[in-house]
């Protein structure tokens, strides 16, 4: 594709070099060189001393752009100072790109297209069955719904719309349990659920249920065996998410989906990652009940569905009660708009499935490529395709803080760990079901590719990672003593 | 009958209405999209299948027209990768 | 009697236009000290050897196009630099952004080689 501006070309140039540290200098010769007399640090004077190698001409230029502020002089031998790592501020701009597409997504534009119509002149209730407003709201209702259960093959009569994944997993790990509760009182998940289902199932063990938490191996699997031991006579639910919102890691969901039927259980999955990125089929798969939220998959927030099986029939005591919509499952008035733009969203997933699947391996693997080269790094997932969802790339770079390598990110919009926790100062307890221990769950970052993310975002992605690892390694002592040949379990550290 | 004038005329239309998207990605996205979607059925003989790959087109520029629109009225800041002149 | 004062009144009105252009001339008239001359500030004149190499850069940014050849002034961009007619309205919009000009359809369709692409633009008197 064509690329119009000859400053991006440049960009080109610089990512595709081997020698970046070469490329950058000779980018950054636009700073202006003068120097303040105000500087204090005493080790900027002794580096005008020195030879004018690159480096010291970086800290130099460097002070002049913070003014009075000292200025952290980089460790020798490194190539760029944390100051000028982000690009010059008056040739580019300013706002951080995007990879956290596992967090949220935008809103297609399409979709945007479709919701304006409901909030300009459809405003009608679907429920009025009176007059025209709400017919014609309750038939752009039911298109919606029709896509949205095309998506995983189901009948639209079995979408239920709710406000969210969050509300979807609750309805189901609380409302099917607790319907069967005289008769059944066991449920099974595993230990890399999303939040919001270890929390439901929490509850539910307050409630005098057991919940077996099944541990999963260092991809990120489930082992089928531990499953079909763990299946008791009065099991009533198996809830095994399809993808994983930190590692991307795809769960054997038609093996299963066998094993549940065979043993009488009802099999949920919380399908927000995965609904419409890897296909899903509730019959083939033998899933009873399915989790989706519309703002992973590029349409609204404040929206989900769930899908809830009719044949064989699944019952459930709903949590919201009242006028008796949506089956009597979940009362409350539909929100046309968002539901009309989740519509438009699943139907647009079906149709981009290909190309966006094309796009989105193409990328990820010129990532993985670009940041495994690094030493020392890890990737967290399966190595098996079959088994990872190629827009989630969640990488650990050893020797490092993660929270520092965060700060030096501040121009990529990236997390470690998934968005509900990274408020908690734990890290991951998904990284550490994997087994990593806590200074490498400290240091993992999460990638996320989405349709919009763009080559050139990639590219400079990998050019800053590789910049801002190598600083932060050059100030580690733990990376300097690695580098000397000592193993770090040896040492004995002295405790005072 | 729909002629190839018809066909480039509307790829340079989706082109340049792709353009005036203010979001860097919806820009990039578009451009690339369109592209793409070109090449793919470029070598459609078929009559009835170039008649309705072009009113998709028709309906995807109207959608454009309008998106960009309104993409141009809520403006945010660039993104590190966009450059902030045109011309050196 | 308010007649005459409305119609002055109103060719005030559509007068501003034409005196804001003419008010930086006026301006450095009525100085009676050194005169300051004032230009705009513009773009570098556009000259044959420019806006060659300016093309040239363009069409060796384009990933599709086949330099085996090298891009000379007769190379058509169909036939010789290996684009299908999709392509060839791509690098026409990249020409009207780059040299900030629109180029309608009609004379679009003229445009086959370098060499007449070169002719047109320098034919444009607002290209820059």
């Amino acid at each position: 594709m064509y690329k119009s501006n000859i400053i991006v070309r440049n960009l080109h140039r610089i990512s595709n070099n081997t020698s970046i540290k070469h490329n950058l200098s000779r980018s950054l010769a636009t700073i202006p060189s003068t120097i303040p007399s105000t500087n204090t640090n005493s080790s900027t004077s002794s580096s005008t001393s020195s030879s004018t190698s690159t480096k010291d001409k970086i800290s130099q230029k460097d002070s002049t752009s913070s003014g009075n502020i000292n200025v952290v002089v980089p460790p020798s031998g490194a190539s760029i100072t944390l100051k000028s790592a982000t690009r010059d501020a008056s040739k580019f701009g300013t706002r951080p790109i995007y990879l956290d597409v596992q967090a949220t997504t935008p809103v297609d534009p399409r979709v945007l297209d479709k919701m304006l119509q409901f909030y300009t002149g459809l405003y009608g209730n679907p429920h009025s069955s009176t007059h025209a407003y709400g017919w014609e709201t309750d038939k752009e209702v039911e298109i919606a719904r029709e896509y949205v259960s095309k998506v995983i093959n189901a009948d639209p009569k079995e979408i239920i719309f709710t406000s969210g994944a969050t509300e979807s997993n609750n309805m189901i790990i609380k409302g099917i349990p607790r319907f069967y509760k005289k008769t059944k009182k066991h449920i099974i998940t595993t230990q890399t659920e999303h939040k919001c289902v270890l929390d439901s199932a929490r509850h539910m063990q307050d409630e005098g249920f057991e919940v077996t938490y099944l541990p999963v191996n260092e991809e990120g699997l489930i082992n089928l065996q531990d499953l079909k031991n763990s299946i008791r006579k009065d099991t009533i639910l198996v809830s095994i998410m399809a993808v994983n919102n930190e590692i991307g890691v795809i769960q054997p969901l038609k093996e299963i989906g066998k094993i549940c039927r065979e043993n009488k259980v009802f099999f949920h999955t919380d399908a927000a990652q995965a609904y419409g990125k890897i296909p899903i089929d509730v019959n083939e798969m033998n899933i009873d009940a399915l989790s989706i939220s519309s703002h992973k998959i590029y349409g609204p927030k404040g929206l989900g569905a769930c899908y809830i099986r009719r044949r064989p029939r699944v019952r459930l005591d709903p949590i919201i009660t009242g006028g008796g919509q949506e089956r009597g499952l979940r009362s409350g008035t539909l929100a046309a708009p968002l539901i009309a733009g989740f519509g438009e969203a699943a139907r647009l997933m079906m149709l981009e499935s290909n190309y966006d699947k094309n796009y989105i391996e193409k990328l990820s693997n010129k990532l993985k490529n670009g940041l495994l080269s690094i030493p020392s790094t890890q990737f967290n997932g399966s190595k098996n395709p079959n088994y990872q969802y190629p827009g989630c790339v969640n990488i650990s770079f050893a020797y490092i803080e993660g929270e520092s390598l965060l700060m030096a990110l501040k121009d990529i919009a990236l997390s470690s760990g998934s968005a509900c926790t990274s408020a908690s100062l734990e890290p991951s307890y998904v990284l550490h079901a994997l087994g990593a221990d806590d200074a490498l769950a400290h240091s993992s970052i999460r990638f996320g590719i989405g349709r919009f993310t763009t080559e050139e975002e990639v590219d400079y992605v990998i050019a800053a990672i590789n910049e801002r690892v190598e600083f932060l390694r050059k100030m580690s002592p733990l990376w300097e003593m690695v580098q000397e040949g000592i193993d770090l379990n040896s040492i004995e550290w002295s405790g005072h | 009958m729909v002629q190839q004038k018809q066909v480039l005329k509307l790829y340079k239309n989706l082109l340049e209405k792709a353009y005036k998207f203010d979001n860097y990605n919806f820009r990039e996205y578009a451009k690339r999209r369109i592209h793409d979607s070109f090449k793919e059925h470029k070598s459609l003989t078929k009559p009835e299948e170039i008649a309705q790959f072009y009113n998709n087109g028709i309906n995807n520029l109207a959608l454009l027209t309008r998106q960009s629109t309104i993409s141009q009225m809520y403006t945010f800041d660039k993104l590190v990768v966009e450059p902030l002149k045109q011309h050196k | 009697m308010f007649r005459n004062t409305i119609k002055s009144f109103t060719s005030n009105i559509i007068r501003p236009s034409l005196i804001t252009r003419q008010l930086p001339l006026r301006t450095v008239q009525r100085c009676s000290g050194p005169v300051f001359v004032r230009s705009y500030a513009g773009f570098p004149s556009l000259t044959r050897d420019l806006a060659k190499e300016r093309i040239i850069e363009l069409l060796e940014g384009y990933d599709k196009v086949s330099t085996k050849n090298g891009i000379t002034e007769d190379s058509s961009f169909i036939n010789d630099l290996g684009l299908d007619s999709l392509d060839v309205v791509e690098v026409v919009m990249e020409l009207e952004h780059e040299f900030n000009i629109q180029i309608p359809d009609n004379e679009a369709d003229g445009l086959k080689t370098v060499g007449q692409t070169i002719d047109y633009i320098l034919s444009q008197p607002d290209a820059c």
